[in-house]
């Protein structure tokens, strides 16, 4: 084996086995509770529930119906805070343990480059969390797919399974990696490193959450319905809460401007007012891949920036 | 012998350093030729630049200006990395590896490695190959990081402040390995320390470093043979500044002692003494320092 990686490996492997076997404990929750759900899917006891986003009810005691998907919220939010777990442990130490220590300095002046020696060890760092990220993704989406898009369920625009699944959970791992270990070599310190990490990976978090929400990167379809033709069903669509009355000229006003169901009072406000038709905003569940690979690429190309930066600095810094 | 064509083991041309731009110069104008197969003493103040020189050498730090070569090879190529090691003054190791693990480690980051000397050197401590790095005192982690320099065969070997940490027993031991090292394979060996007495026993060239610029590269026989310590008549001492180098002087009274370099014999009536290395080095260490010449200058 290579010399660099064989050093890389033996620095990592402890971290390889812990996030194995967090993954390991995991699929086996992941397929007891996904038996479960599966069950409770087969007694029939769902059968009548409809596709749409209302919960529906027992027929006889009128009490809400669920599956017990609450195990599988908390996996959707590891998977999303993977970037952060991935920063602080994996890639705020990755430099910056031996850059404290000075190890660097004894390392490269063995028969290695710096450059031999950082892309062995991030390589290895990447390709592990590549694959670990994937199967924590494809772990989800495997104990997800029987309660998907089900008002029992767990619907595709809750931030569980739209952040917690899919493609943008690698790209957020990678980024996590890539942020902790630019920070590493930026930082003097391994633990004022990880803090920073937590912050960056934190908020660049909870900023693309935001985003998700606002409909920022991923713009909501406008549904029309002229005059009293009924609404299109919401069903598994992702309203933004944006609905109301649109004018001829195709000014789009508020709901309370004719707040009545639909009916003749309905239809008399909106000719009395000049409206012509009704809308709402909502994202259709195809968008669901637009969010994942809109996200993909943003965390991608973040996580590219960081490692270019990180290889520019690496000449400077170490 | 130091010609431009003799091989060099260092040869260093303008050579200057500065972490950033605008910043300080811990080394700068540095010129000096060291010939191979010497035992090189690097001596100078804290501060005046040793480390920085040893890191530049050893391809840790890149220079700002002039050139710096090893070997005739440029630091930190692939070709000198393998024939130059360098042992750095914080001698880090990964403290949860084992000695050999550590020594594994040198197995596999070089391409040319000897693995019996390696293993040697560390027994020779009486350090247990299977002791955690960790646990190691000090002094026990400078020879298993002086082994890792060794098992790789160098033909230049830098080593900043290496005994430090070192107890009087163990000083002598690492360091007869290392003369027995040189003599045996010619390698060139560099060590910056401040305990000069140990270096007046084994090196037979000398790099002084002072405020970043280089003092002396010279033999130590042509060192030891120029300077002389003068003692006098205090009125005697201007003429004696006319025609040789006056590196410390110190007055008493009417009486004057002066290290001098001659250049040429001495004549007049002085009390003439053989100087030790270690005094030669500490007069040339003391001068422009020394509060007496601070008031000249500030005359």
């Amino acid at each position: 084996m290579n010399g660099t990686l064989w050093l890389a490996w033996r620095q990592q492997r402890v971290l390889v086995g812990v996030a194995s076997a967090v993954l390991a404990v995991v699929a086996a929750l992941a397929a007891y509770h996904r038996d479960g759900i599966l069950a409770d899917l087969d007694s029939g006891l769902f059968d009548h529930c409809g596709p749409g986003p209302l919960h529906c009810t027992r027929d006889d005691i009128g009490s809400v119906l669920l599956l017990d998907i609450e195990p599988l919220r908390y996996l959707g939010a590891l998977n999303m805070a993977l970037p952060l777990l991935m920063g602080v442990f994996w890639g705020a130490p990755l430099l910056g343990r031996d850059r404290e220590l000075g190890t660097h300095r004894t390392v490269l002046t063995q028969g290695v480059g710096r450059g031999q020696w950082f892309a062995s060890r991030f390589a290895l760092a990447a390709v592990a969390t590549t694959a670990l990220s994937g199967l924590f993704a494809g772990v989800f989406a495997w104990w997800w797919q029987p309660a998907a898009d089900r008002s029992y369920g767990l619907f595709w625009y809750e931030a569980p399974a739209l952040s917690g699944s899919g493609p943008r959970v690698v790209a957020a791992a990678l980024f996590g990696l890539a942020a902790g270990t630019l920070l590493g070599l930026l930082a003097r310190r391994v633990l004022a490193a990880m803090g920073l990490t937590l912050l960056a990976t934190g908020a660049v978090t909870l900023l693309l959450e935001w985003a998700h929400r606002a409909r920022l990167m991923v713009p909501p379809h406008v549904y029309t319905s002229p005059g009293s033709v009924p609404k299109p069903l919401m069903g598994d669509k992702w309203s933004t809460g944006n609905y109301g009355l649109t004018t001829a000229s195709g000014r789009k006003d508020d709901v309370l401007n004719c707040p009545f169901p639909s009916g003749n009072r309905l239809e008399e406000c909106m000719a009395d007012k000049g409206y012509v038709a009704r809308f709402y905003e909502a994202n259709p569940a195809s968008d669901f891949w637009a969010f994942q690979w809109t996200d993909t690429a943003v965390l991608g190309g973040l996580a590219v920036l960081c490692v270019a930066a990180t290889v520019l600095l690496l000449r400077r810094r170490v | 012998m130091t010609g431009p064509d003799a091989p060099a083991a260092l040869r260093a041309t303008g050579l200057g350093f500065r972490y950033r731009r605008r910043a300080a110069w811990p080394l700068r104008d540095c010129g000096f030729t060291v010939p191979t197969g010497r035992v090189v003493a690097l001596v100078g103040r804290n501060g005046a630049g040793k480390t920085t020189l040893l890191h530049l050498a050893g391809g840790l730090l890149r220079p700002s200006a002039g050139e710096l070569r090893v070997l005739d090879a440029e630091p930190g190529s692939p070709e000198a990395r393998t024939r130059v090691a360098l042992l750095t003054q914080d001698k880090a190791l990964y403290p949860r590896f084992t000695v050999a693990d550590t020594l594994l480690m040198g197995e596999k980051l070089n391409p040319r490695w000897d693995g019996a000397t390696a293993e040697r050197t560390v027994r020779e401590g009486g350090i247990p190959l299977h002791a955690r790095v960790g646990e190691l005192s000090p002094g026990q982690r400078t020879r298993v990081a002086l082994a890792l320099a060794l098992g790789k065969r160098p033909e230049l070997l830098l080593l900043d402040e290496p005994m430090a940490d070192l107890d009087p027993v163990a000083r002598g031991g690492i360091m007869a390995a290392l003369m027995a090292d040189a003599a045996e394979r010619g390698t060139t060996i560099v060590l910056s320390s401040h305990v000069l007495p140990d270096l007046e026993q084994t090196c037979d060239w000398v790099l002084l470093l002072r405020d970043g610029r280089i003092e002396l590269s010279e033999d130590v026989d042509a060192l030891r043979g120029d300077h002389v310590v003068l003692t006098g008549h205090a009125d005697r001492a201007d003429e004696l500044a006319a025609r040789h180098t006056v590196v410390d002087r110190r007055d008493g009274g009417r009486q004057t002692t002066a290290l001098v370099r001659r250049h040429g014999p001495l004549s007049g009536d002085w009390h003439v003494e053989r100087p030790s290395l270690e005094d030669i080095l500490v007069g040339h260490l003391r001068t422009g320092s020394d509060p007496g010449g601070r008031t000249e200058e500030a005359a």
